[in-house]
């Protein structure tokens, strides 16, 4: 395969990707590239914290005296910290590449947030099981996790008195897309979701006292429907699949849809929805590989921390530093500004973030320094210039692992460096400007190029 | 377009002799040089406890229902027989006196949420409670009123979904130097002056050098404008008063900004809530207190109102632990000199006409405020900044 189109599948499927295994890669066929891919995501890893020190909370009424919600709210927003260290830890260096990448891209679709640890980790491990699987399968598991009854109300949704906000986001946001469907569906299909509930440990039930079991009316059938018969019809629809390709394209293909692509994506996805066969699918296709997808999406926040992090490994020595990161570029796991989750592409970037993320790997790697030595400088100037930088304060308590560094990128040539940290084509005065440096040091190098604005993309 | 935009855009856009001359004169004058109204929003984030800060001093119900938590008469401020302030707010009650301060009663919205999250969502999008709005009203402010992210700042580290437009964001700084000091690496300028903008079209990475660009100049605009003023004025010693610090150093100095946002965290109070809110409210009103004194020295009080808010209220009745639980409509404090009038806006809702949770009834909504604030202080169309015709207040 292509080592240019190795590079791009692995920042699409993963954070980029090393020239040892670049190498190994290069020499297989595109068909077992990808066939690898599927492989090693056969497994499930599930992402846990220790909780052992909350575990003796007994039952939901133990919670109901405000001492003791206090005290384990305060224990569960630390461990739900730790949860994201872990995960953030996990995409550094994951055994299931690909299925980690899709539990990203899920929760960012299944949008949901909450403050109990149990049903935050079941939640995120619950996108991680079903994220090359079976959508419909998917969907319903969703509707029956804790967290998200939390989240979208569907515990105060009783027959006597109907909550709306999951049935309508259900269709809004998780399947559909807006307008797709009418008040009145939402209406009807907010009465088959009465009484979900669940137990303190975060297992399903259906209060029966409170689940409407009469006909309700949806998409033009009529029956005694419950949640599950609600996500079937939905389902059934054509464009539930469109809506869900359309969303994976916009992720790992491009920001700007082509309709061609996606009529071939939602053949291949209705009526099975078997989430592995379309991914199959998008990375085989010839389109997927065209140049102008290439290093043609801004990165996320995640993205972009994560992929640092695979060329010079970083150890936090103050792990809340992970959470300021996050904090600073607008993107915390496990705490999505709304049910609508992180816009993304264009969103990521405006005037407060885009000088963070070009200086977060000065930052990160290098005491905020970023050399300007050019072709011909002598060494005073660079000792000046190294002295200077001293100046900085160090915002971040973090320790780059260089020699990580040194020992994949030895035998690189400069180039080569750059063809794995650049995906798109430079700007033509950039090019110029990277030709005027002084290469005379990978390390500095690597620095330069991630302060770059092409940087940004993948 | 507003006329204002209009004549300046037409005025750089084409060529001069469409604009007479004493016009651009004129407006020239009302941009840079008679000042400008600004706002200043104050979110007490965690749900700050209405009824313990603004206190109904002759309420059975009140008394009754709070046996621990409540505040006796005689420890409070009184505003008015009904009304007295918690003692921690004592500057504010100077402020009350000078009759620069209004207090508004059981402002919410129809089928209030108790959640954090959500409830700060609708106040700082001005939506409805079931409905999503993915831009805050003031971001919207700026996508219809003024163009430039430094017109609007949060002094923060990150921006809230409040400053957030479809078009443009405001600007999150809590300090200019940093900003300044990250666009400044001379790299970054040495790639800048390579940069070759035939390709400025190209699709993400234009954006992405544009973004660089105009990132670069608000950041040195801010800084550069900012630096020219030090106040003499003595802070509190917290974070909240550092921010409020700021706000008036950018005011005083000038800079081109309308609308200014920062909050104060930690009014969540479910447990003990007596210590800690005593502790946040005196926090609040001395930190407030400094700042209005260092606007009035430099006569740009006259031009600020301060707007603090809220995401809930909390439930009149206390918990088993001493605190109270998410409630739902509370009291906003307006502050400013130009109040009509000022005082207590309207009464406290009825306290034995509570809803099904045990909470107080909302009377105006929190849109009806923003509608009044856009409309009369920063004078442009509310209905297209709120997406709705809201009724006017007479509070300013």
């Amino acid at each position: 395969m292509i080592k240019r189109h190795i590079q791009h599948l692995h920042w699409r499927v993963g954070f980029g990707i090393i020239p040892k295994n670049l190498e190994i890669l290069s020499r297989k066929e595109k068909t077992q590239v990808i066939d690898e891919l599927f492989i090693d995501s056969t497994q499930i890893s599930p992402l846990n914290v220790d909780t052992s020190d909350i575990d003796y909370i007994p039952n939901k009424a133990f919670l109901k005296d405000p001492i003791n919600r206090d005290k384990f709210l305060k224990k569960s927003i630390q461990k739900t910290k730790e949860l994201n260290y872990a995960w953030i830890e996990r995409l550094t260096n994951p055994h299931e590449l690909l299925r980690e990448k899709m539990t990203l891209f899920w929760a960012n679709h299944f949008v949901c947030k909450d403050n109990n640890i149990f049903h935050v980790q079941q939640f995120n491990n619950t996108l991680r099981e079903y994220a090359l699987g079976d959508f419909r399968d998917f969907v319903k598991a969703i509707s029956k996790e804790a967290a998200m009854i939390k989240y979208l109300n569907n515990n105060q949704n009783r027959k006597q008195k109907p909550n709306e906000n999951f049935a309508r986001e259900l269709m809004e946001l998780f399947t559909l897309g807006v307008s797709n469907y009418t008040e009145e569906d939402v209406k009807e299909s907010a009465r088959a979701f009465t009484g979900y509930n669940f137990m303190f440990e975060g297992d399903f039930y259906i209060k029966s006292k409170d689940h409407d079991y009469d006909f309700k009316s949806f998409f033009g059938l009529r029956g005694r429907y419950d949640g599950d018969d609600i996500i079937d019809i939905i389902l059934d629809q054509k464009q539930c699949a469109q809506f869900i390709s359309e969303k994976i394209y916009n992720y790992f293909v491009n920001d700007v849809i082509n309709s061609n692509h996606i009529n071939e994506m939602v053949n291949v996805f209705y009526p099975n929805y078997n989430i592995e066969e379309l991914m199959r699918f998008v990375f085989s296709s010839d389109w997927f590989y065209d140049e102008e997808n290439i290093g043609a999406i801004i990165k996320s926040p995640i993205e972009l921390l994560v992929g640092i992090q695979n060329i010079v490994p970083l150890l936090f020595k103050e792990p809340v530093d992970i959470l300021k990161i996050q904090k600073l570029l607008n993107q915390i796991l496990l705490n999505p500004p709304n049910v609508d989750g992180w816009k993304g592409d264009k969103n990521w970037i405006d005037s407060n973030t885009i000088m963070m993320r070009l200086k977060l790997p000065s930052i990160l790697l290098n005491d905020s320094y970023i050399s300007l030595k050019q072709k011909g400088d002598t060494n005073t100037t660079y000792l000046n210039q190294n002295v200077r930088h001293r100046k900085y304060n160090k915002i971040f308590n973090v320790e780059p692992n260089w020699n990580t560094f040194n020992k994949n990128f030895g035998n690189s040539t400069y180039k080569e460096i750059q063809e794995t940290l650049i995906l798109c084509s430079l700007n033509k005065g950039t090019e110029l400007f990277l030709d005027n440096l002084n290469q005379m040091s990978k390390k500095e190098f690597c620095v330069q190029l991630m302060s770059l604005p092409e940087y940004q993309l993948c | 377009m507003d006329r204002r935009k209009f004549i300046k855009n037409t005025s750089l856009a084409s060529s001069l002799f469409l604009v007479p001359s004493f016009v651009r004169a004129f407006e020239d004058i009302a941009n840079e040089k008679l000042g400008f109204r600004r706002l200043v929003i104050i979110q007490l984030s965690g749900g700050n406890d209405g009824l313990n800060t603004v206190i109904p001093i002759n309420n059975d119900v009140y008394y009754r229902l709070r046996p621990k938590l409540a505040i006796l008469k005689e420890d409070t401020l009184m505003l008015n027989d009904e009304l007295g302030l918690h003692k921690s707010l004592l500057p504010l009650k100077r402020i009350y006196d000078e009759g620069h301060l209004s207090v508004i009663n059981n402002v919410g919205y129809p089928n209030p949420n108790r959640s954090h999250f959500r409830s700060t969502d609708i106040w700082q999008t001005a939506s409805s409670s079931n409905q999503y709005l993915k831009s805050g009203w003031i971001g919207r402010y700026l996508d219809n009123f003024d163009n430039q992210p430094h017109n609007a700042i949060e002094v923060n580290d990150s921006l809230s979904l409040v400053m957030k437009g479809r078009k443009i964001n405001g600007l999150a700084t809590r300090n200019p130097g940093i900003i300044f000091k990250l666009s400044q690496d001379p790299y970054f300028k040495r790639v800048l002056n390579y940069y070759n903008d035939e390709h400025l079209n190209e699709h993400n990475l234009g954006y992405l050098y544009k973004s660089m660009i105009t990132a670069k100049s608000s950041a040195k605009y801010i800084y550069e404008t900012s630096k020219t003023f030090t106040t003499k004025q003595k802070y509190p010693n917290s974070e909240f008063a550092q921010q409020l610090k700021t706000t008036a150093k950018f005011i005083n100095s000038g800079l081109n900004t309308k609308v200014f946002y920062s909050s104060l965290d930690g009014f969540d109070t479910h447990v003990n809530q007596s210590k800690t809110q005593e502790r946040l409210l005196k926090n609040y009103a001395d930190s407030m207190a400094s700042f209005i004194q260092d606007l009035k020295q430099q006569n740009t009080f006259k031009d600020t109102l301060i707007l603090t808010f809220s995401e809930f209220g909390r439930r009149v009745e206390q918990n088993s632990a001493n605190g109270t639980d998410h409630g739902s409509a509370n009291n906003v404090f307006i502050i400013g000199e130009n109040l009509k009038p000022p005082g207590i806006y309207n009464d406290l809702a009825s306290l034995n006409n509570l809803d099904d949770n045990g909470d107080l009834k909302f009377e105006i909504d929190f849109r009806t405020i923003y509608a009044t604030v856009l409309n009369r202080w920063l004078q442009v169309d509310d209905k297209k900044i709120l997406n709705k015709s809201f009724k006017q207040l007479d509070f300013i």
